[in-house]
């Protein structure tokens, strides 16, 4: 895109959105800091006049770092599966002739309008017959299951970019549907790939009400049932609850600086190209 | 951007190869079910969960049934309960409110009277305060004994606000509104209201019912009896009501503040409003936030009286205690007898009253000197052994189903949307408990 | 970029042409195989869940004791539910107000992002920032941003008045709004953003040729290029705002009154608060339904199953 003259008034807008963003995040550092006596003198929004860094280690004694692991854990699972499954399953979308894969299509644009809330109570029957409530594996598969269509959506849509020549150049080849996936579409939707990678991240990182619903002890609690744990009628601790927020945030602010570009990048290609 | 790409990609696939196999890994030595010989515990997990685990610790130095401790997080408890109780991830003894709260389980035929227990052990009944050992007995069987503290609900109120406004704590309901308007004059929330959490507004109903009316009426109305919410007591506690709302005692944006994020305790401890209709936790909820405020001008004092009211002033409202309930399906009764004895040990209430709670056991008083702060605990615990009744709080007297269809109406009325037909029209919808 | 990587891998290609008898290339396509893991692990826990919850929502449940069937009793009980009726509005009402508040907003920052200056790669950095926080994170956060005497609106009266926000419908439901779009409006414009990037820049010059001005060239090249990344993030904000739940839970349980009870909180508070799950379940396929039915609407008036590249067109 070229731009020659500046533009005065994205400039201002841009500004404008920085405040709107920067100040509430602002705010919830400046209140981790505080001591719980400070913040009830101050309110969330006045200047700090106390320091501390107890909101911070108090978190951690208070198991964070197994929450931590589990959350890693249900993440790096559902990324893992949602690549598995979806990767052929775009493949087919985008390049079966098979009714059976037109109805399958549309199954899963079905799908995006299946708010998890509305079947939690049967998934709750399903993974408690099967044995695995209060057990990782247990919001890990629903935790996938829901991220599929979307996913399906974003990469079926990343793949209809790769032209119809090159498949016939391969056909030519005589490539079984194999070698072609393995050839041509896995690496030419690397970057559709990455963004269905981080999409189904987020959503497992962030994930509430599977957890909440399919587990119940503190060996299988993830991040997000954390903090709600510091909720409760009979303790406010605001300063802690922040501090618990700011550090849940940690993990994904190192990828999303070491890996910026690819991690933009992959979002950005939500909307396709 | 191409080699940065699939260098993330790179990365993810050997993260998520490896992801795949740890939890099958892990989770393998996880079990969920019930082995033969354990008890499973279940309560709300907040910050008084260590007094649990050591009662469990203490328990299994002892016992070949081995008790187990599991919690959930406090708010969503009821609702994992209640999903939960009729599976084989049930536990064998859970922490509950009493009263409405397991009157749904009782009439499910999941829970274990207790009285052939409190046969063998009479100290199981009478080791407790009578008013509140009787939340926990449903249709005159005992299905709960007491494990944690009482929690009443107090007046509470800013000691130097109150000085500088030449005002004492309010003994009667006059006292009170005279109170409100000299308040409101000097431009200072009479009331703090933490009106966005319900529950608190709530607390000012079951106080204002109970001394117009007596207990009567509210057991009544529990007991299926519709008809009382428009008695001429009914009306009269909604008029007095609409007295302190029309006072402007709450503000006006009352709604907007709540309790759980420190918005209404904040306005009491700076001094922003005067009073503050609160349960027994709030003393420590100060204490942890402004320590000096609790210790210098936090002040305390009963529910006032109501002119020509039916109820004895000396009536408390709140949370009775906390109770253990059995289910009927435990393999280990005899085990379970001999945890719950714990309840009463000079071990639990030491440990209960180190970490701020009241239990309401007979040997408590005892100890209440050894407690944060004696003053206080000992406040409360004459309030409660004296109260002639101890109204259990409305959402927990009814099933959990009521809590939604409560809490909207008191919110209601107190906000001036509904009018006191709209109230009783509501109240007179929830199913008995 | 695609015909780059690719040119070496198709001539080294070469040694496996096999040449067909009859001279003609049969397309190697996938078979429905292709699709089957995902479709059957997709079918047990998200159709299965769902052919469940229309059998409950034709009985009587409580979550203990038994299952009773009672017919259509929970749809009868709904249709003469003002409460239920109203959260339908509500829910449509407050997915519009999202949708107009976020798409502009989106896509002007979308766009202004795309530019290649250093400071626009700062800003958007710091942009991003609300995307990496939960929903749970987000509400608790706003909540206390919002208290009437000590967040933002006790020090503002002059704005907020006596900063009643929660208190009434209107304070309610513009909290709601701008929450969502404070959480959401980043996530949307990396999508406006990633759309914008790759617009081939002959169109922009070909414009200047004729003289286009920036708003000339920003509605005749920089939106029609934008469709599908616009299609993709309606279809995104209007399932994502039918379904709206932790932020109304956290922020205001539905109140005050009933005032923000949108379907999907009143579905989780008659199944998992008044543990009705037979009026719940009814509720939440009363939700299916009327998300199907617009994301279908917008899929078709959109072409979006037939969705092909843009760049096709060129």
């Amino acid at each position: 895109m070229t731009r020659h003259r500046p533009n005065r008034l994205a400039g201002i807008g841009a500004v404008a959105w920085l405040l709107v963003v920067g100040v509430p995040i602002y705010v919830m550092l400046s209140i981790t800091v505080q001591t719980r006596e400070g913040y009830g003198d101050n309110g969330p929004i006045s200047l700090p006049d106390t320091f501390t860094l107890d909101n911070y280690t108090g978190v951690f004694s208070q198991g964070f770092g197994r929450y931590f692991l589990n959350t890693v854990v249900v993440t790096a699972s559902v990324v893992a599966i949602v690549l598995v499954l979806v990767t052929p399953l775009a493949y087919a979308i985008v390049r079966s002739r098979s009714r059976l894969t037109g109805h399958v299509f549309r199954l899963f644009l079905l799908g995006l309008a299946i708010p998890a809330q509305a079947v939690v109570v049967p998934i709750f029957y399903l993974i408690s017959t099967t044995g695995l409530y209060d057990n990782l594996l247990g919001v890990i598969l629903p935790t996938a299951a829901f991220a599929l269509p979307i996913c399906a959506l974003i990469l079926s849509g990343a793949m209809r970019d790769i032209t119809p020549d090159l498949y016939e150049a391969m056909a030519i080849d005589g490539a079984t549907p194999t070698r072609v996936f393995l050839r041509l579409v896995l690496p030419l939707s690397r970057g559709g790939i990455s963004t269905i990678a981080v999409f189904s991240a987020l959503q497992a990182w962030n994930g509430f009400l599977f957890p909440l619903v399919l587990t119940q002890s503190d060996s299988t609690k993830v991040l997000t049932l954390g903090l709600y744990n510091f909720q409760t009628q009979y303790g406010i601790d605001i300063p802690g609850l922040m501090a618990a927020v700011v550090l849940s945030m940690v993990p994904v602010l190192l990828v999303y600086l070491t890996a910026r570009r690819a991690l933009i990048q992959g979002l950005m290609g939500v909307g396709g190209k | 951007m191409m080699r940065l790409r699939s260098r993330l990609a790179r990365a993810v696939a050997v993260g998520a190869a490896l992801a795949l196999a740890l939890p099958l890994a892990a989770c393998g030595g996880d079990d969920a079910g019930g082995e033969a010989d354990q008890i499973r515990i279940l309560v709300y997990g907040d910050a008084t969960n260590k007094v649990e685990t050591q009662i469990v610790d203490t328990f299994n130095k002892t016992s070949k049934v081995k008790a187990v401790l599991d919690t959930i997080p406090g708010a969503d408890y009821q609702t994992k309960l209640q999903t939960i109780i009729n599976t084989n991830q049930a536990p064998d003894v859970f922490f509950n409110w009493g009263g409405g709260s397991i009157a749904p389980f009782v009439k499910a035929n999941l829970l274990l009277p207790l009285d052939d227990m409190i046969a063998k052990d009479p100290g199981l009944k009478e080791n407790f305060l009578p008013s509140v050992f009787n939340s926990a007995v449903v249709d005159g069987k005992a299905y709960g004994i007491p494990m944690r503290g009482t929690q009443p609900v107090m007046l509470f109120y800013n000691k130097k606000v109150l000085a500088d406004a030449g005002l004492t704590p309010p003994k009667t309901w006059d006292e009170l509104l005279n109170a409100v308007n000299v308040l409101k004059a000097k431009k200072i929330t009479p009331i703090a209201l933490g009106g966005g959490d319900k529950w608190p507004t709530q607390m000012w109903y079951q106080y204002l019912y109970d001394r117009v009316a007596g207990p009567e009426l509210f057991r009544s109305a529990l007991g299926g009896d519709k008809s009382v919410w428009e008695s001429a007591e009914s009306r009269r506690a909604l008029e007095l009501m609409r007295q302190l709302t029309d006072a402007g005692a709450f503000g006006t944006n009352f709604d907007s503040v709540k309790w759980t994020d420190q918005g209404s305790p904040t306005l009491l401890s700076t001094g922003k409003a005067g009073f503050e209709l609160m349960g027994s936790w709030a003393y420590s909820t100060h204490q942890d936030s402004k320590p000096e405020f609790a210790k210098n001008d936090l002040g305390w004092t009963a529910f006032p009286s109501i002119p020509g009211g039916k109820g004895d002033p000396r009536n408390v409202a709140g949370n009775t205690n906390n109770f253990y309930s059995v289910l009927k399906k435990t393999k280990h009764p005899e085990a379970v007898a001999e945890f719950l004895k714990l309840m009463y040990s000079d071990e639990f209430v030491q440990a209960q009253l180190g970490i701020g709670n009241l239990p309401t056991t007979v040997n408590t008083e005892k100890f209440l000197d050894t407690a944060g702060n004696p003053e206080y605990s000992k406040f409360q615990f004459d309030m409660v052994k004296q109260a002639p009744s101890f109204q259990l709080s409305w959402d927990q007297a009814y099933p959990p189903a009521a809590t939604t269809t409560i809490h909207q109406a008191v919110q209601q009325y107190t906000n001036g949307r509904m009018d006191a037909d709209g109230f009783i029209k509501a109240m007179q919808s929830l199913q008995a408990g | 970029m695609a015909a780059t990587t690719l040119a070496p891998r198709t001539t080294t290609g070469e040694r496996w042409a096999v040449r067909r008898p009859g001279g003609g290339v049969t397309l190697a396509r996938p078979g429905f195989a292709w699709a089957l893991p995902a479709t059957l692990f997709f079918a047990f826990f998200a159709i299965v869940p769902l052919v469940l919850v229309v059998v409950l929502s034709v009985t009587s449940w409580a979550g203990i004791g038994d299952v009773e069937y009672v017919g259509l009793a929970n749809w009868r009980r709904l249709a003469d539910d003002p409460v239920m009726i109203d959260s339908l509005w509500l829910s449509v009402l407050l997915t519009a107000l999202g949708v107009a508040v976020q798409t502009p907003l989106s896509l002007l920052i979308g766009v202004w992002a795309a530019g290649q200056q250093r400071n626009r790669a700062v800003l958007s950095a710091i942009f991003f920032l609300p995307l990496l926080l939960s929903a749970t994170a987000v509400s608790v956060l706003w909540r206390a941003l919002l208290d009437p005497n000590f967040g933002v609106p006790g020090q503002a009266r002059w704005l907020f008045g006596d900063g009643n926000l929660f208190g009434s419908r209107t304070g309610a439901i513009a909290v709601l709004v701008l929450v969502g779009s404070w959480q959401y409006i980043p996530f949307h414009s990396l999508i406006y953003q990633g759309a914008a990037r790759a617009i081939p820049a002959v169109l922009y010059q070909a414009a200047e040729i004729d003289g286009a001005g920036r708003w000339h060239q920003f509605w005749h090249v920089t939106l029609p290029q934008l469709r599908n990344a616009m299609i993709t993030s309606l279809v995104i904000m209007v399932v994502g705002g039918l379904t709206t739940f932790e932020t109304v839970l956290i922020l205001t349980q539905g109140g005050p009154g009933t005032d923000t009870t949108i379907t999907a909180y009143y579905m989780y508070q008659q199944a998992f608060r008044s543990f009705d799950f037979g009026a719940g379940a009814a509720i939440a396929l009363l939700l299916v339904v009327v998300a199907t039915v617009i994301s279908l609407i917008m899929v078709r008036v959109s072409g979006y199953d037939k969705m092909r590249s843009t760049l096709e067109g060129l």
